[in-house]
């Protein structure tokens, strides 16, 4: 008795996800961008893929209608049958095939298909056998726990609908990491190298000393309050290295200081004046 | 190392001013027009930059480096003790290896071998959503791809609207977007985080 009734409740989830399905694909506002997304330019060729996409969302509405409104056919089921099975074929091919390919399926998104996609999709399938042993329609299967269990189902699709992860995965992860952040106890004293480099590169000591830099950042190292970072300098044709000194304590672009040091030598050849006699 | 640590050693006197070391007429004026007197090289309108290289290594031979470019080219790249090496960090020339991808930047010898100047391997510039948070990875997504973004204890990160960086990435969040500068593994989804830049 439960059985046949949950067969007989199964083309209202069926009828609503085909309805919500086509929606996007006949009425959505980016549905021919979409359609481009998916694997059906490689399926049908590029000029019919968008006509291909909006006839599978007309065919998906007509199904949905049939199988939402009296009276109860078996063919309507059978039809839902056709429709999943080439579905998962359709997404299974895209896999393979084009695997960077959108589903397509509800919704625009640019994701490839993934293992969910199929698994949505059989799912379908499934609830579309059992559709096909029903021998009323939706609106005589009336008891709690049908419609507890259609929930459950409806809950599955949901949870393999990666479009809608926004609406529940993505705050669930949030409220976890809200109580307690995985990443809590990264904070150290010390000073990333990429801070370095900003207050380096708005110093006046980088700027007088810009042009005869050759390379990027070569080496870096601490030392007692200062951070040095070197790179590989030409200073009247010969081979140098420009070392910069920025104190870890003093966060005035004037404070960082610069010398060019001859690579064969070790002489310092140029040290901008005003930094040389600063501190 | 020792060498090295000379070498730093010397650096630090000489940014400190504290080097008896100086050649004549080394006092220089904080003037940029100074600096932009050393010469410039500019590529051709049009034509590839000479001085630039981009591929993936094919083969080593000592510093000696083959890239097969994105494109087709073959390019062969020396590497010097004055290229800078950037892997994650600022390293060194052994941790170039075969496999790797890698952008350099030099002078093109007339033998057609690029001498770098700079290296950077495996760099990667990504704009990405943030779609979790793990103590040891962020699981990314960029346009639609899934990337494992590893966090690196005491290298990696995180600028916070624009302001410096910080090693705290506590006030990342889920389900924001995020510009990531790291490094990939080759050959996989997966890429070290160097820095990374979001709002908070």
């Amino acid at each position: 008795m439960f059985a046949h009734q949950m067969a007989a409740a199964q083309p209202l989830l069926i009828g609503l996800l085909l309805l919500w399905s086509s929606y996007g694909k006949v009425a959505g506002r980016d549905s021919a961008e979409q359609a481009r997304r998916t694997a059906l330019p490689r399926l049908v060729g590029e000029t019919s893929a968008v006509p291909a996409y909006r006839a599978v969302g007309a065919i998906e509405a007509v199904i949905a209608l049939a199988l939402l409104l009296p009276p109860a056919w078996t063919v309507e089921a059978v039809a839902a049958v056709a429709l999943a099975t080439g579905f998962t074929g359709y997404l299974i091919y895209a896999k393979i095939v084009v695997p960077e390919a959108s589903c397509g399926c509800i919704g625009a998104s640019a994701r490839p298909v993934g293992r969910r996609a199929i698994g949505r999709a059989l799912l379908l399938l499934a609830t579309a056998v059992a559709a096909t042993t029903a021998g009323n329609g939706w609106w005589s299967a009336s008891s709690v726990a049908v419609a507890a269990v259609l929930v459950l189902e409806a809950a599955l699709f949901v949870m393999l609908s990666a479009e809608l992860d926004r609406y529940w995965l993505l705050p669930l992860r949030r409220l976890r990491v809200g109580i307690a952040h995985p990443l809590a106890g990264t904070a150290t004293d010390g000073v990333p190298l990429a801070a370095t480099q900003r207050r380096l590169l708005l110093s006046p000591a980088y700027r007088a000393v810009n042009g005869l830099l050759r390379s990027d950042i070569h080496d870096y190292w601490d030392d007692e309050d200062w951070r040095f970072v070197s790179y590989t300098a030409r200073y009247d044709g010969r081979p140098a290295t420009a070392v910069f000194a920025v104190p870890h304590h003093d966060t005035t672009p004037e404070s960082v200081r610069v010398a060019v040091v001859d690579e064969t030598s070790g002489q310092t050849l140029y040290r901008p004046t005003v930094l040389a006699t600063a501190g | 190392m020792t060498t090295t640590m000379d070498r730093r050693s010397l650096l630090t006197r000489a940014a400190l001013g504290a080097t008896g070391l100086v050649a004549a007429g080394a006092m220089g004026s904080l003037a940029p027009e100074t600096a932009f007197a050393a010469a410039t090289q500019y590529p051709e309108p049009g034509q590839p930059d000479p001085n630039f290289a981009e591929g993936l290594i094919i083969s080593r031979n000592q510093d000696l480096l083959q890239v097969q470019g994105s494109d087709g080219r073959l390019h062969r790249i020396q590497l010097t003790g004055v290229t800078s090496v950037w892997k994650l960090r600022p390293t060194t020339l052994d941790q170039v290896r075969v496999g790797d991808g890698l952008y350099a930047r030099g002078v093109l010898m007339p033998d057609g071998v690029l001498a770098a100047e700079s290296v950077w391997v495996n760099i990667v510039n990504l704009t990405v959503s943030i779609n979790s948070i793990g103590r040891s990875a962020l699981q990314l997504e960029h346009h639609g791809q899934k990337v494992v973004g590893y966090v690196q204890p005491g290298l990696t990160a995180a600028v916070y609207n624009g302001t410096p960086a910080v090693s705290d990435l506590s006030m990342l969040k889920v389900g924001r977007h995020a510009q990531v500068i790291g490094a990939w593994r080759p050959g996989t989804n997966e890429i070290d985080i160097a820095t990374i830049y979001a709002s908070n």
